[in-house]
């Protein structure tokens, strides 16, 4: 039994739920970043011609990946954002003592942090936006989307939208690997630099595929 | 050729109505192995006698003077000038009730905190005092002794973004002083107490994993190694009864 803080008649249980929540936060991440490398890979399968990349699209949709796929994806992406947003602060003293925090210690990890929770809420809107214009207008065909991409506007949604996602998705593989003890205190910086190299090179595959959709020649 | 030494410091005093919190510049010449325990304490004795700081051991071992060094939470007694730029700021650490100057009370935290967890072995034995001590194996003792080293200067604590918005979690120390108690065979706290005490947003669910604590802890305590593994731990244990035999885990710390 705790010493309760406050004065009750008695104690107030402890409820599992801060665990259950933790756990949630974290499978539904971990469901996210798998996905997001699955979504790499179709998404640039462009880069080997947009025959590939049909075929790869008509593979998840004859085998249903993306008609269920892709709902429960959304759904993940919702309980995440729902769990993960408790951790960030919304009243102004709050984020003005995170941020003077990271600024005062020069300490990236708090950094990494700061980045995260404002990734996240861009990721929340504009992901959110993307992934129902997608869901809306299955199937997916390079030609659809080459289309979209070179209405101009879509082109740029999309650049704010690529760094955004991977870098919360690289920071949050980290943050998991730390949070749940997986790196000794040494392993942490080896990860660190992978991790920071990983997000570059998916990054760079982004731009590259978002570059191929733009100059795509439509029929 | 020594140099000269800026040092920018946090003044005020609230016991003092006049008192206005600002910062005050001091300059003062360096010299071999020099501490800023021993430039805080030249400060005082050659140049200004009303600077308050706290100090006792000189040598890492109390925890009295933690204080934020350039941004970062330290110990003034185990920081070298050499290691430092010319120019210096010198703050109190936040979170914990400011006496005056870079003079802190971290005692009544941590006792609040302790109180919190019950920072002490829970035994039904009844203690004998003409028996002989009871004998615990070697590994056992120097793992307790590792996490024993704190020495509770608050550092951790003061790093912590966690721990600056919210003001009733439990922070790195106190969930190691925990850990602690896990690892001692004498403490007859089952699982199920343990997780009451830190299975919350107020504890070690509450923690972020921005690892400042470890990056400032004067002493290195394996304070990653700690939460991780408090994490997953508790973890399992809210749900070791619902997962299938094969998927269950028991972690050790
Ligand atoms: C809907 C918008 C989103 C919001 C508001 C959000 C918010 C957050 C926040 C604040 C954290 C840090 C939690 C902590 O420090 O304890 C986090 C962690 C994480 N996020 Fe997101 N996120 C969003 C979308 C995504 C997406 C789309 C992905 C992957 C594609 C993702 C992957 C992760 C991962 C892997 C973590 C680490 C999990 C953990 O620390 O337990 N997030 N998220
Ligand atoms: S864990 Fe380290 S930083 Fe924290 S109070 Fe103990 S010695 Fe100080
Ligand atoms: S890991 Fe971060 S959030 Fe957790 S106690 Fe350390 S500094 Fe605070
Ligand atoms: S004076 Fe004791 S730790 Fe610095």
């Amino acid at each position: 039994m705790s010493v309760p803080s406050t004065a009750t008649h008695e104690g107030l249980p402890v409820g599992k739920l801060s665990a259950y929540f933790d756990w949630l936060q974290m499978l539904t991440g971990a469901a996210l970043i798998l996905f997001m490398w699955c979504h790499l890979i179709l998404v640039s399968s462009i880069l080997l011609g947009p025959g590939v990349m049909n075929a790869l699209a008509w593979f998840f949709e004859v085998t249903y990946m993306a008609q269920v796929g892709g709902p429960l994806i959304f759904l993940a992406f919702l309980l995440h954002f729902v769990l993960a947003a408790r951790k960030i602060p919304f009243a102004t003293g709050q984020q003005r003592l995170m941020l003077a925090n990271a600024k005062r210690m020069r300490h990236t990890d708090t950094w990494l942090w700061v980045i995260q929770a404002t990734t996240a809420m861009g990721i929340l809107i504009m992901g959110g936006i993307h992934m129902w214009v997608v869901l809306t207008n299955l199937p997916i065909t390079a030609e659809k989307s080459a289309a979209r991409i070179q209405t101009g506007f879509w082109f740029v949604f999309y650049l704010f939208l690529l760094p955004m996602v991977e870098l919360h998705v690289g920071i949050g593989f980290y943050r998991i690997l730390v949070k749940w003890g997986f790196l000794d205190r040494p392993g942490r910086w080896v990860i660190k630099k992978k991790e920071n190299l990983l997000t570059g090179i998916f990054i760079a595959i982004g731009l590259l595929s978002l570059l191929r959709y733009y100059f795509l020649p439509l029929k | 050729m020594a140099r000269m030494l800026k040092f920018n410091i946090f003044r005020y005093n609230p016991q003092d109505p006049n008192s206005v919190p600002h910062m005050q510049a001091y300059t003062i010449d360096e010299t071999e192995s020099m501490t800023l325990f021993i430039v805080l304490n030249r400060l005082r004795e050659e140049q200004d006698p009303s600077l308050q700081f706290d100090f006792s051991c000189r040598a890492g071992i109390c925890g009295a003077c933690g204080m934020v060094i350039n941004g970062r939470p330290g110990l003034a007694c185990h920081t070298k000038t050499k290691d430092l730029p010319e120019e210096i700021t010198l703050m109190p650490l936040p979170i914990f009730k400011l006496m005056g100057d870079l003079s802190v009370d971290t005692g009544t935290w941590f006792r609040a905190m302790y109180k919190k967890i019950e920072s002490w072995c829970h035994t039904k034995k009844v203690f004998d005092p003409a028996a002989q001590e009871e004998r615990m194996d070697n590994a056992v003792a120097e793992a307790i002794y590792e996490l024993d080293r704190c020495v509770e200067c608050g550092c951790c604590v003061a790093a912590c973004g966690t721990a600056l918005m919210r003001e009733d979690f439990l922070g790195a120390t106190t969930l190691n002083r925990v850990a602690r108690f896990m690892l001692d065979p004498r403490d007859e706290r089952t699982e199920k107490e343990y997780f009451d005490i830190i299975g919350t947003d107020e504890g070690i669910f509450g923690c972020m994993g921005l690892l400042a604590c470890q990056d400032v802890c004067p002493k290195y305590l394996p304070l990653q190694d700690v939460l991780g593994k408090l994490r997953k731990k508790m973890a399992f244990a809210a749900v070791n009864n619902i997962l299938p035999s094969f998927l269950r885990k028991d972690i050790k710390l």
